[in-house]
């Protein structure tokens, strides 16, 4: 099989996994090949609008595991493939020295074991970063169940590592994945994500090993697999501070057990040392394939945050590839809108000081589509409405339908030097379209009717869909 | 009295100095433009280029306005902007009067052009670093990376370094096929700006073409490794997300010409 062919099959088993961002690492060439940029870097656009920053590819695609989502699963029988690490070495420098791609992504099936998996990554990373001299940027995914020894290797190679968690609650993993277990996912998250927060690696030495695997992290990874267990009425009550409570300590309790019992522990970088993953953890989700609710999704999106300081939660529409009872039909269309409003929600989460129960609660689990949460929010709240531009708080600015992080910033600076009026907002480039039947400028309303009007709103931003009158009824 | 000045960045700040200290200037211009005087005053003054006074503006921008002052000039020197030369006079001339706090007033007649115009080319700047594609020319002892662009705005010396920080072994050129300008990085030495003349421009055409048409010459391995990457952005899409329209407004068709996938598609779907 040559490299071509290879390659098909393997980018047709990686491209459901949406993670592509090559931001968050700075990283000057110092002799070889490649850099890394803060900012990130988008290489094209492929067909369906989504962007292409890495070598997205699959070690090998032929797995153990019997997922019932996963086109990979092993009793499907489509084609099976493998890189060795040489041949995909070359591949991904050559497309980079062509500024075809800004690194790599390199995800696998389990093939045979996890060890033996993350071994054949870690060579290719090896060669890439020793025998090539490569300085770009590097996107692992962790194999669950690999020993941390090579994660450790791994992590300080790549510069974001991910392991995806699947399903947002222990019930649907078992249901579709079930040779998973959410602790087995959540044990090398919590490996990881200590090793950032010491900045030195998941091993302080070689002695620490033992006691430090078996310890806390045991615990802490049961008491995790409670918190992303669908929230209950109960639970949904208060969901953000119990899962703060219970993880937080433990975690904050290992890290300063470490810091206060050694004296070699490299609590800042050595000039010249390898950072452990620079650019931090990530995870993805699958969304459609269970029974799950919005809410549940993002209480255990909530809590992926809080606990292991993730720097993304991905959202993947499930796409049907295989036919399999528990699954949507093979002909039902992806749940794109309902992506979408995740990760409206994901930001409001983390940019725009929202709470989970402000989005979504036990009387409406679910998001509406065709609507964004911020303007349902609106919505739900008339008496927070209308905003007088010039005198609302900078987060009051960040609740207004249409205003964002950049227009909220913008008026806060210039309202400094004067009085803001609609047409100082167009100048600034606040968009209008949707904010200006949400605020006043200088005590004037500056939507359509003389005064707020939250049903006249909706009619007119999100109209309700045409409904044929029957003839006989 | 408009002045008129040589193009070139310090051109244009000797010309910021002698408005500050010599006389007021209705415009600026480059010289070489069509340049038509106005009818209510008498003529246009040539401005000659001195870099020491140019250094005295430059350090002044640095030391007297805010942080974005100096970027925010530098973009719109750059760009394809008419009377853009106009639009820093009256930025500087309103910036030295207030001080570090004009780059707030985002809506001032004099302030609000010039930022827009630094947005726009940032922003094709950062789109570039992604939407350019290098070939592989064969050459002894070290092959040569060749890279065409059409971009709106006088990017180059934006993308300059990023690439000779990325590429430091390779030889490279970036050529801007609209100015006729071009980055030139010898392997492991500093890079230069340099107006490419038709010879040499007929030569990177012609060994362009090489790649595919001459079997002596040609350089096989260029075409596999286009073709995997053709492959690679075909397969990477998924099917029942296609949404051309989101595509379309990342990458403008003006851009495709240059682009190895894009050209492979359109002559897959003809």
């Amino acid at each position: 099989m040559d490299t071509l062919e290879k390659l098909t099959i393997l980018v047709n088993s990686a491209k459901y996994d949406v993670s592509c961002a090559s931001s968050g690492v700075s990283r000057r060439n110092s002799g070889g090949l490649g850099n890394a940029a803060s900012f990130g870097i988008c290489h094209s656009w492929a067909a369906d609008g989504r962007c292409i920053s890495l070598l997205k590819v699959l070690m090998s695609n032929d797995c153990v595991l019997d997922c019932r989502y996963c086109g990979n699963r092993r009793t499907n029988s489509t084609p099976r493939a493998s890189f060795s690490a040489k041949e995909l070495a070359d591949l991904t420098i050559q497309f980079y020295r062509r500024n075809y791609i800004e690194g790599l992504f390199l995800s696998s099936a389990v093939e045979r074991s996890p060890d033996h998996t993350m071994e054949k990554m870690l060579e290719t990373l090896k060669m890439l970063r020793h025998d090539y001299l490569f300085h770009g940027y590097i996107h692992l995914k962790a194999i669950p169940g690999a020993d941390p020894r090579l994660l450790e290797q791994a992590g300080f190679l790549a510069d974001r590592m991910s392991v995806n968690i699947e399903q947002p609650t222990e019930q649907s993993l078992r249901l579709l994945a079930p040779q998973k277990t959410m602790q087995s996912l959540l044990k090398p998250m919590k490996l990881l994500s200590d090793g950032i927060a010491s900045r030195g690696g998941i091993f302080r030495d070689t002695d620490h090993k033992k006691s430090f695997y078996a310890g806390p992290i045991k615990a802490a990874a049961h008491e995790n697999i409670a918190l992303l267990k669908a929230p209950g009425p109960a639970s949904a009550q208060q969901p953000t501070q119990g899962a703060n409570l219970s993880y937080g300590t433990t975690s904050a309790s290992a890290v300063g057990h470490q810091r206060g019992e050694g004296d070699s522990f490299p609590v800042q970088r050595a000039s010249g040392k390898p950072r452990f993953l620079p650019g931090g953890q990530s995870t993805q989700m699958i969304i459609g394939a269970s029974q799950d609710n919005d809410l549940s999704i993002l209480h255990a999106t909530d809590t992926l945050y809080r606990t292991f300081k993730l720097k993304r939660v991905y959202f993947s529409a499930y796409v049907p590839v295989n036919t399999d009872s528990l699954l949507p039909a093979l002909s039902a269309a992806p749940p794109l809108k309902r992506e979408h409003r995740l990760y409206q929600s994901d930001w409001l989460l983390r940019f725009y000081h929202f709470q989970i129960n402000e989005i979504v609660d036990d009387a409406h689990p679910n998001l509406e589509t065709d609507i964004d949460p911020k303007m349902a929010w609106a919505f739900r709240h008339p008496e927070f409405f209308p905003v007088e531009i010039n005198k609302a708080s900078y987060e009051d600015l960040l609740r207004v339908p249409g205003i964002g992080l950049q227009s909220a910033e913008r008026i806060v600076r210039q309202r400094r030097l004067a009085a803001i009026s609609v047409e100082t907002l167009t100048k600034i480039g606040v968009v209008l379209k949707r904010a200006r039947h949400f605020i006043t400028c200088k005590g004037r309303y500056a939507g359509d009717n003389k005064n707020i009007d939250m049903q006249a709103i909706r009619a007119k931003i999100a109209p309700a869909e045409p409904v044929q009158l029957t003839l006989f009824s | 009295m408009d002045y008129l000045y040589d193009g070139s960045f310090d051109g244009l700040l000797t010309a910021i100095y002698h408005d500050y200290y010599s006389g007021r200037a209705g415009g600026i211009y480059p010289q070489d433009s069509p340049y038509q005087g106005s009818l209510f005053q008498e003529g246009s003054h040539l401005i000659e280029t001195q870099s020491s006074l140019a250094d005295r503006v430059y350090q002044a921008i640095e030391i007297k306005l805010s942080d974005a002052a100096l970027p925010a000039i530098y973009h719109t020197y750059l760009s394809n902007i008419p009377e853009k030369e106009t639009l820093i006079l009256h930025y500087l001339r309103f910036s030295f009067s207030v001080g570090p706090r004009a780059d707030s007033y985002h809506t001032h007649p004099a302030i609000q052009p010039v930022q827009k115009a630094a947005r726009r080319v940032s922003f094709e700047k950062q789109r570039l670093l992604g939407l350019l594609r290098f070939i592989e020319i064969k050459q002894e002892p070290q092959p040569l990376l060749y890279a065409r662009l059409t971009p709106d705005h006088n990017i180059l010396p934006l993308l300059a370094a990023h690439f000779a920080d990325r590429l430091q072994e390779e030889n490279f050129i970036i050529h801007d096929c609209r100015r006729r300008f071009a980055v030139i990085h010898p392997a492991r030495s500093p890079w230069r700006l340099q107006l490419l003349d038709n010879q040499v421009t007929r030569w990177l055409e012609r060994a362009e073409n090489a790649i595919t048409d001459d079997p002596l010459t040609g350089n096989p391995q260029e075409v596999w490794y286009q073709n995997l990457w053709s492959r690679y952005f075909d397969s990477v899409a998924i099917e029942s997300r296609r949404n051309a329209r989101l595509q379309n407004h990342f990458i403008p068709y003006r851009y495709r010409c240059n682009l190895v996938e894009m050209i492979k598609l359109e002559q897959k779907t003809i």
